[in-house]
């Protein structure tokens, strides 16, 4: 039981930690000319990574 | 006729169509809740620039207060699922606060589209703070619309003290922000702009070597040669991959936590944002070595805009991949009583087989134009590679896709001729709005500056792509995947007959957002989500496959004619 919510712990204070550092990275930061991640290249990006995603996540033929 | 809280009773048939396209259960509200506004915040806020007359709400700023019960409301469901899973209560929905909210939504929006146009008179501080309220006045309508109060009430008495330490959680997390803008803001405080420094070093390390005039201006963030030279701003510095990669991880541990052993996985973080940082600097050194030597502008700026994005989906594959091949990070095979249920049960939840076929083209062809940006930069010469990737992939899986129904009838082509005819028609019917809308495209300037050989070659491939391997990679993705995807696992069993209104609008508004050419870009999402239905409105109705890549194949085919005819280089 400890391990389980030490675990659940760990990864929302990642998701917290990763939403911050986007979170901030992309509206305080003061975005350069030329980001490092183009947000206008979002959609065709996040495609691509579901979609791969989806594909490695094939189930094994029986 | 409508009950107090809205609920529909016999009379509104819209509303009640509405209603069974809802979730019905207390948990998928809560998902359907988290969905909705994610997509209107996108809507309403996004690109709304670095203007702080837009941040203001009470003097605050709400892009920062704004992300406490975003993190309380995702840690609420992520912790509580199970318990609100397992409530099984019947939940009505309100159609009178959900017209409410969507005239709240109205104006905020109306009040966004006339800053984005530059009205003066939206400017001042008070339409911001008025603009602020009537967007949480309409999200607080819409919780209560999809969610009756009583069943939050509910909610909350099930999940115990959940509410108070998502809460807490939330606070915490607005907090932690604060110490994460130190990694990269440049002040003069010593630990202020270390992911900075430690770039630019890193960077400079790694040129020195290929570059004997390379210099190095730490205080300005600089580097590069006399010839061409960079600033290693906050954003460059790698912090941008880092938060991705970071949400990416968290996710995916949550999400698959039954099939990764723990605490094994969570080594798996700092490799990730490890191979992220060096990744950036691998761009970064790239950059400076290509336009340095000679390479134009140009490329520049595809490979800069390219190259982020390309190394966030290898690093998030390679993390993806390897919770689920090394076996010390997943859960053992082969064992008997509870780990053995939970990897049969994991195996079942794993997508089809047949999706190989159905999504690999259309990937290729995303991956090859990601490739051909990247070094081509304003003019994509390597868009041929598009053609041969698609082409490629429908060979190797021709086996498979012989298994669909390839026949057609004329609705197919009608729907293709009224597809073209919906396409061209804001460009017709309003040109001024569609030139400030998308601007004047350089296109056609650019083949003409091409020998006629490789001009012809180019259109050649342009056509075959649009005519042949696109509209029959993304029927397969969006028509043959996502649209039946949306009804079953066993997306595969599903017959295109009876596919539902939910999975063909959803499916279409996906389509719709490939189409755009960027995150503001309503006009041709409205376009490719209209198509899309016109597409798979034609499927549905003869049930065959043929029907929907032929009708997506004459309008495009439609559109090449009318762009070489016309020289209309926008449409492409």
């Amino acid at each position: 039981m400890m391990k389980s919510r030490l675990k659940s712990a760990l990864v929302i204070l990642c998701f917290v930690l990763g939403t911050c550092t986007v979170s901030h990275a992309m509206v305080f930061g003061g975005r350069p000319a030329r980001p490092e991640i183009d947000p206008s290249l979002a959609i065709s990006g996040i495609t691509l990574l579901v979609g791969s995603l989806a594909v490695l996540r094939v189930r094994r033929k029986k | 006729m409508t009950t107090p809280h809205g609920t529909s009773t016999g009379k509104s048939s819209f509303w009640l169509n509405l209603n069974s396209l809802l979730p019905d259960h207390l948990l998928g509200r809560f998902y359907f809740l988290l969905a909705t506004v994610a997509i209107e915040y996108l809507f309403v806020f996004a690109g709304r620039g670095q203007n702080a007359n837009h941040h203001g709400f009470l003097g605050i700023v709400t892009d920062a207060v704004g992300q406490i019960p975003i993190f309380a409301y995702v840690v609420f469901l992520g912790l509580g699922h199970s318990r609100l899973k397992a409530l099984k209560v019947k939940v009505s929905f309100g159609s009178l606060l959900f017209a409410g909210h969507l005239l709240c939504m109205a104006a905020v929006f109306a009040f966004t589209s006339a800053v984005r146009q530059g009205s003066s008179w939206v400017q001042f501080d008070r339409f911001s703070y008025a603009k602020s309220l009537i967007y949480v006045l309409g999200t607080l309508l819409l919780a209560w619309a999809i969610i009756p109060l009583g069943d939050w009430f509910q909610a909350a008495r099930a999940t115990g003290r959940l509410w108070l330490y998502s809460l807490l959680a939330g606070v915490g997390g607005w907090l932690l922000g604060i110490p994460v803008l130190m990694l990269w803001y440049s002040t003069s405080t010593v630990q202020s702009g270390m992911l900075q420094r430690a770039t630019l070093y890193a960077v400079s390390v790694v040129l020195r070597p290929f570059l004997p005039s390379l210099f190095v201006d730490p205080a300005a963030f600089q580097i590069g040669t006399p010839n061409y030279s960079i600033i290693i701003a906050g954003g460059c510095s790698g912090v941008e991959g880092f938060g991705l990669v970071i949400l990416f991880t968290s996710l995916w541990l949550w999400f698959y936590r039954k099939e990764i052993r723990f605490p094994q996985a969570f080594l798996l973080i700092p490799c990730a944002l490890g191979c992220s940082w060096l990744l950036n600097i691998l761009r970064l050194f790239a950059l400076i070595l290509i336009v340095s030597d000679g390479g134009s502008q140009a490329v520049e700026a595809g490979f800069h805009t390219q190259a982020g994005w390309i190394s966030f989906i290898a690093v998030a594959l390679g993390f993806s991949l390897a919770t689920q091949k090394i076996p010390w990070m997943r859960v053992r095979s082969g064992i008997e009583g509870a780990a053995g249920a939970t990897e049969l049960h994991c195996e079942d939840r794993r997508e089809s087989p047949a999706i190989r076929a159905y999504l690999v083209p259309f990937l290729l062809i995303l991956a090859a134009a990601s490739l051909s940006r990247a070094v081509t930069g304003n003019f994509d010469w390597l868009y041929p590679l598009r053609f041969f990737a698609a082409a490629i992939a429908l060979i190797y899986f021709l086996p498979e896709l012989k298994k669909l129904n390839w026949r057609f009838g004329w609705l197919g082509p009608i729907a293709g001729a009224t597809v073209f005819l919906i396409w061209i028609a804001p460009s017709r019917l309003m040109p001024f709005w569609w030139a400030h809308q998308h601007g004047v495209s350089h296109l056609g300037a650019d083949l003409a500056a091409l020998s006629p050989a490789a001009r012809w070659s180019w259109i050649t491939f342009r056509v075959a792509a649009a005519v042949i391997t696109v509209p029959i990679a993304e029927e397969l993705a969006f028509r043959g995947y996502l649209a039946r995807r949306f009804i079953s696992v066993e997306f595969d069993r599903v017959s295109f007959s009876s596919l539902t209104a939910l999975s063909i609008f959803l499916s279409s508004a996906v389509f719709g957002l490939e189409h755009m050419k960027n995150l503001m870009d309503w006009p041709y999402w409205t376009l490719g989500t209209l198509a899309g239905l016109a597409f798979a409105a034609a499927l549905r109705r003869c049930g065959r496959f043929g029907d929907a890549v032929i009708a997506h194949a004459f309008s495009n085919l439609l559109l090449a004619a009318w762009v070489l005819g016309l020289g209309d280089w926008t449409q492409w």
